[in-house]
């Protein structure tokens, strides 16, 4: 277990909960339930980013268990549904007092877990298995990614290369490590860092900026919405001293935003990192430096250490390669007994790379719309609104192929602005346009724009 | 005087759900949609309609819809019970 390893050879790391204090270190953390190291089976974790989870994680994490990381917040028929799938042996949830099925067990002072009672060897699981991370949100069908100790390892290790991590720093975990990125930012930051503060507290409550103030946080990561909600309660106006760096992935930032961050990185001498990475690399696949957010269009930058990309000639998508990628999709129980790691990840996306080798998104594969037999790329036509038209986040949608649904969120937006940019830039009537206030967009679980949801709601009020 | 229906209105609009939801005890984050993002909705909600400017603080300690009642106060926005 390469990632454990690496986490308990860094012996000075303490774990605090935010709230109360409490402080363990890592030699006392993740060995705390007394697990047997050599029993095999499937954990269902469903996170909370409070101490009880990142401890059951390491216990576990110790053992020839594969843990399926989950979100504490999924809907319960999510849940239910997963768990007649899997059938798990271990379920930790602190939002539940009772599973069918299952009994209550206390394995310390502050964790509970339930174990099955009726427990049989089922399917044999492979034991490159080691972290299952859910890629669709609350609804649908639950398909989770398989990750290996090693592919996770290798990625973390790309990451340390240009992450400015020091020893004395002090992480919140504020990213859900139910996400490969806050995976990644749990992993990375144990192996170098000298403090985790678990909490489940977010931006828009006191204690957060209370505990920042006490703990002396080092860093912040969020997706593009944190950094935009960032802005609007005047985060970016003042200084925050303990504060060093700040890393981002999830999508671009929009120009307006971008300046700002930027002007607050040099005033006040802070480090900005924008990645880009997907849950089936197995964490960040690119990466741009504060310095290169100067640069006129929003990048990816370039590929981590150990990652390479190439470009489809044909189809122009983005392909990454790095020994880090996933070994393959579960949908059942039965799917756990193959590990398959390919070599190459097709991250639907398109882009293109500059005469520098840095690397540009310009569209996803599948969001093309065709109007009158033109195709055109619903991502693309988002983008050139965000850049043109600041203030708003759009959404475009393709109603059957004979008009483009922007839809936006920021009441100020002219809808005649929307039509003319896609008239100057685009060459498209105004009349296939129709635009759309929406007071805020759905979510899928991963913090981005949550288009089949929009999409249904279309068809609801055409 | 501003009273409790059109408050509630607001934040019902706000955070896009029934009016029935709200009540004095309902919490940031007590239901799905009131989140980080919607929690910003409010605030914009509240400002443009009483016209008023909450702060940085302010934004923080709206942690329930008795304590944005409470918070309004500071700005002499009575909304009555």
């Amino acid at each position: 277990m390469k990632i454990l390893e690496n986490i308990i050879a860094n012996t000075s790391l303490l774990f605090t909960e935010a709230s109360s204090g409490r402080t363990i270190p890592v030699g006392k953390l993740y060995r705390s339930l007394g697990l047997n190291p050599v029993e095999k089976g499937l954990l269902f974790l469903y996170n909370d980013n409070l101490l009880h989870s990142i401890e059951t994680l390491l216990n576990f994490y110790g053992t020839a268990h594969t843990i399926a990381l989950l979100g504490q917040k999924l809907h319960p028929d999510f849940k239910n549904r997963l768990e007649g799938e899997y059938r798990p042996k271990y379920i930790f949830d602190p939002q539940r007092h009772d599973i069918e099925g299952y009994t209550l067990k206390e394995f310390s002072d502050t964790v509970k877990i339930f174990i099955k009672d009726d427990y049989r060897h089922e399917t044999k699981i492979n034991p490159e298995i080691k972290i299952l991370l859910s890629t669709s949100g609350t609804t649908g069908t639950p398909k989770l990614v398989k990750l290996s100790d090693e592919g996770l390892y290798q990625n973390a290790l790309s990451i340390l290369e240009y992450m400015p991590i020091l020893e004395s720093d002090v992480v919140p975990l504020n990213v859900p490590i139910n996400f490969v990125y806050g995976f990644s930012i749990l992993t990375t930051n144990c192996m170098r860092a000298g403090r985790i503060v678990c909490s489940d507290k977010d931006i828009m409550q006191k204690e957060f900026w209370e505990d920042m103030d006490h703990y002396g946080y080092s860093t912040l990561g969020g997706v593009p919405y944190l950094y935009e909600n960032l802005n609007r309660i005047g985060f970016f106006r003042k200084d925050s001293s303990s504060l060093r760096y700040l890393t981002h992935t999830g999508g671009t930032i929009n120009n307006e935003l971008r300046k700002i961050i930027l002007s607050y990185c040099k005033e006040y001498n802070k480090e900005f990192f924008a990645q880009y990475g997907q849950t089936e690399a197995g964490g960040r696949m690119a990466y741009l430096s504060t310095q290169e957010l100067l640069n006129e269009e929003t990048s990816i930058g370039v590929p981590v250490k150990g990652g390479n990309f190439t470009i489809d000639e044909e189809t122009e998508e983005l392909i990454f390669s790095h020994s880090s990628i996933f070994g393959g999709y579960a949908g059942t129980l039965e799917d756990l007994a193959d590990y398959d790691q390919k070599p190459v990840l097709r991250t639907g996306d398109t882009a293109r790379k500059d005469q520098d080798g840095i690397y540009y998104i310009t569209g996803r594969i599948k969001r093309i719309i065709k109007l009158f037999g033109i195709r055109l790329n619903l991502d693309e036509v988002e983008f050139i609104l965000k850049n043109e038209l600041q203030g708003s986040t759009f959404a475009c949608l393709n109603d059957r192929d004979k008009k483009i649904v922007v839809m936006y969120d920021h009441k100020e937006t002219d809808p005649q602005a929307i039509k003319d940019t896609i008239k100057n830039k685009l060459h498209i009537h105004p009349q296939y346009v129709q635009t759309e206030y929406i007071e805020s967009f759905p979510l899928s679980q991963n913090g981005k724009i949550n288009y089949p949801l929009l999409q249904n709601l279309q068809h609801e009020n055409p | 005087m501003n009273t409790t229906e059109e408050f509630y209105d607001l934040i019902a609009t706000a955070i896009a759900v029934k009016k029935e939801v709200i009540t004095e005890d309902l919490t940031y984050q007590g239901i799905p949609e009131w989140d980080s993002m919607s929690h910003l909705l409010i605030v914009e909600a509240l400002e443009q309609y009483y016209q008023v400017k909450f702060d940085f603080n302010d934004i923080m300690e709206m942690g329930t819809v008795g304590k944005i009642r409470e918070k309004m106060k500071k700005y002499e926005v009575f909304v009555e019970n």
